[in-house]
């Protein structure tokens, strides 16, 4: 459910690989391409009944980019990426699980 | 601009009309009226204080409330004479919409139910006429794909015409309106899975010469299928209103609408209680043939703001099957009257969206 915390105010292409997502209540979170990519949330990524992942980010380069990136209504982000794989839609609350930063990775 | 000296007090200024107009707040949007930028034009002529009182929508439910205020506290000012005030409105866009393909549009309502037979087409359709009549700009999109009822209650059910590649939507009680409807006959089904119904929902939304619009509200099918997800997805929706009966089972199902709206943050404006009770026509009693109060037991236990009891009135649904909405057919009825306040109260709900904020997308 939405909160400060799963609230994007800005998100910002700094590199070809890499985002930058600024959250209503203060943190930012940064995001590369590959990892992304290889947690994407698709069906054909992760299997549809059990979680299980079918790609993981081991099978993704290190040199992935994105390709485009847009806001999918008022609650998630579409990104397609270098492979040009684009099916995954990534909503707040997963980007915001995904932050990789010291203080969430603790 | 003339200002002179009076007596003791000294000349009336545009400063201190301002500071005194602070006092006004908008209910709505919890602000005053100097801060939201609502004064316009304002103009102070020895003791003549003359303004523009520019409001958010012109369905303002509470705008004869705010200028009676202000001019009360103008009045009050030593030296002035006589406030004219007039009363404008600029319907605000939401945020990001201009980032659609329907830039010209300022603001969607959607509006939805979680069980069929509600009276979710009725409700949209009055919603719509009453804003129009309020002296806005208002679209109506059906977006009941399947079984597209709007054609019925419009009274037109002719193709739309087609210019530049875009339909040109058919207008009926003040509204542009849009229907599978026109485009299917009405006796043949459209047997179709969801990516199609998708498509066509995608094509009556984007593929339509719309202008600008205050408003486009559209009229959801029940449930929570591919045109909602559609919907949620592409657009930036302003809102949702749920439309339920007061039956524990109708609102029940209805929960399920408005969770779905609310994981893919869609703001939820308000339920509307349909069927709330029945008016006699012999006696004139009341009955609360589904029961009493309960979608508005239900918007107070979600916190979530309740728009009002619609009657089960035979008025309604003879002037719908007529192609006249009552709003606009019968303006003076208390049904008709009902309908407004509730069209008013989205009015309100979709001006408070407008000042939300959204993320800033910077990927270029």
């Amino acid at each position: 459910m939405a909160s400060d915390a799963t609230t994007p105010t800005k998100i910002k292409k700094l590199s070809p690989g890499e985002i930058q997502i600024l959250w209503a209540d203060g943190h930012e979170t940064r995001h590369l391409a590959p990892l992304l990519r290889g947690l994407c949330p698709c069906a054909s990524c992760q299997d549809e009944m059990t979680g299980q992942r079918v790609i993981l980010p081991i099978h993704i380069p290190d040199s992935l980019e994105f390709k485009k990136i847009e806001l999918v209504g008022q609650y998630a982000v579409h990104f397609e990426f270098s492979d040009s794989h684009g099916t995954g839609i990534y909503s707040y609350e997963y980007l915001r699980e995904l932050c990789r930063c010291p203080q969430c990775a603790r | 601009m003339a200002i002179w000296n009076r007596e003791k007090d000294g000349p009336v200024t545009e400063e201190k009309v301002l500071d005194i107009l602070k006092r006004v707040q908008d209910p709505d949007l919890r602000k005053d009226i100097v801060s939201l930028g609502f004064i316009r034009n304002l103009k102070v002529d020895g003791g003549n204080v003359a303004f523009d009182l520019n409001l958010t929508t012109p369905a303002c439910p509470v705008k004869d409330q705010m200028r009676d205020e202000a001019v009360a506290l103008v009045k009050g000012l030593a030296g002035v004479q006589n406030v004219d005030v007039k009363m404008t409105a600029e319907v605000r866009q939401t945020p990001q919409m201009d980032r659609t393909a329907l830039k010209g549009v300022k603001n969607i309502i959607a509006v939805g139910s979680g069980k069929g037979g509600v009276g979710k087409s009725t409700v949209a359709v009055n919603i719509a006429t009453s804003l129009a009549a309020e002296g806005t700009a208002v679209g109506l999109l059906d977006g009941d794909i399947y079984g597209p009822t709007m054609p019925i209650m419009l009274g037109i059910d002719q193709p739309p015409k087609s210019v530049n590649n875009k339909m040109i939507p058919q207008e009926s009680a003040g509204i542009r309106f849009m229907s599978m409807g026109l485009l299917v006959k009405s006796d043949q089904p459209l047997i179709w899975r969801g990516p199609m119904a998708h498509r066509a929902l995608q094509q009556c939304l984007f593929d339509v010469e719309w202008g600008e619009l205050d408003y486009l509200v559209v009229d959801l099918p029940p449930g929570t299928g591919d045109i909602h997800l559609t919907l949620a997805q592409q657009v930036p929706l302003t809102g949702a209103v749920i439309v339920s009966t007061p039956q524990d089972v109708g609102l029940r199902i209805s929960m399920k609408t408005l969770r779905m709206f609310q994981q893919t943050r869609v703001p939820i404006l308000g339920i509307v209680e349909n069927m709330s009770y029945y008016i006699c026509p012999h006696c004139e009693s009341r009955d609360y043939i589904f029961g009493e109060g309960g979608a508005k037991r239900a918007a107070a236990e979600l916190d979530i703001p309740f728009l009002g009891e619609v009657p089960l009135d035979l008025a309604i649904r003879q002037q719908s099957d007529a192609g006249s909405p009552i709003v606009i057919s019968k303006p003076d009825s208390a049904s008709a009257k009902t309908l407004r306040e509730i069209s008013r109260k989205v009015a309100a709900q979709v001006s408070i969206r407008s000042f939300a904020t959204l993320p800033v997308l910077e990927v270029e």
